[in-house]
């Protein structure tokens, strides 16, 4: 029942892929570099904060900066932010086009996460992609009979997902 | 007010911001040092709070004269646990930097301008100041490997 320090274990921070994911974003515009304004800018935080999460960046190889400051990703960091932007596509398409969750709100819970699921996860939910989206009717029946399902639970309020408490009602009454 | 008024009146607003959350980050350093590194350089990180908390009420001051009430953005959580001086030090020049570095490039935007221009000039050459003193203080105390100064 450790997994829960996996999160704190993990490498890359959330602040740290946004940082990352900034530095791609406007360095696009300069030939890879970023000025630490800008990406503070982008961030909406200060200079100073970008500033120091950099040295964390840095240390880890992901990032380099240059005498004037400017700051770029190393071909290190330039793998993991495509690996992060490649499991935000993933993790969204999966709660738009399988879950069916409006895009919005994909869009937010796939930011939250892109950055947390393993490389092996990412892949396997390509593949169920995939699956979905061959064409193959059983795949087509599955997906058309899962869009016309909705959920009845039974009277207990338990059923073989939820194996003694009814999830639905810890979400609805989660804050 | 112009467009670039309030362009002017959200970099102010950011400024202030720089020298608020250096205010807190300086308040929080100093209790994170060990003994001996505290004794060394709690005055220093008191007088940099104090300092700091100054410009950031100066700031507030300009935008108040342009006719607006500063909004002031910051998002910071700091971690607990002892820091070595070398990496406190290496952490105020940073934030000492970047605050010259904004103010610098907010100079030529506020040319000419009798009151911002002045304001903005000093604020270069006290920041800049500090970032010297910061190096002194260091250079001193032979805490850390600095960085060669920008030329």
């Amino acid at each position: 029942m450790d997994t829960w320090k996996e999160f704190e274990a993990n490498e890359l921070t959330h602040s740290g892929a946004h940082h990352l994911l900034a530095i791609h974003e406007v360095g696009a515009m300069y030939g890879g570099w970023a000025r630490v304004s800008d990406i503070a800018r982008l961030l909406n935080i200060t200079r100073g904060s970008v500033s120091i999460n950099l040295r964390t960046l840095k240390k880890r190889g992901w990032v380099e900066t240059d005498e004037h400051r400017l700051v770029r990703l190393s071909p290190k960091g330039r793998k993991v932010v495509h690996a992060v932007m490649a499991k935000r596509v993933i993790v969204k398409t999966f709660l738009c086009e399988v879950l069916g969750v409006p895009e919005p709100q994909a869009e937010i819970d796939s930011c939250k996460i892109e950055h947390l699921i393993s490389h092996s996860t990412g892949e396997r939910l390509v593949q169920f992609l995939q699956f979905l989206t061959s064409g193959a009717p059983v795949s087509r029946q599955l997906l058309k009979q899962f869009r016309a399902f909705h959920a009845v639970c039974p009277e207990s309020r338990t059923c073989e997902v939820c194996n003694g408490q009814c999830l639905i009602d810890e979400l609805k009454h989660a804050i | 007010m112009s467009a670039d008024g309030l362009d002017i009146v959200d970099d102010l607003n950011r400024l202030m911001a720089e020298e608020a959350e250096a205010c807190l980050r300086y308040f929080h350093m100093r209790f994170r040092l060990r003994e001996e590194e505290y004794a060394l350089a709690a005055r220093f990180f008191e007088d940099a709070v104090n300092e700091t908390l100054e410009h950031a009420a100066s700031i507030a001051e300009q935008i108040r004269s342009l006719g607006h009430v500063p909004t002031l953005r910051i998002n910071l959580s700091l971690g607990g646990g002892p820091v070595r001086l070398e990496a406190a030090l290496g952490e105020a020049l940073e934030v000492e930097q970047q605050a010259l570095d904004a103010y610098k490039d907010l100079l030529p935007r506020v040319a000419g301008d009798p009151v911002l221009e002045p304001f903005i000039r000093r604020q270069v050459e006290v920041e800049t100041e500090h970032v010297d003193e910061i190096r002194d203080f260091v250079k001193t105390n032979g805490v850390v490997k600095l960085l060669p100064r920008e030329a």
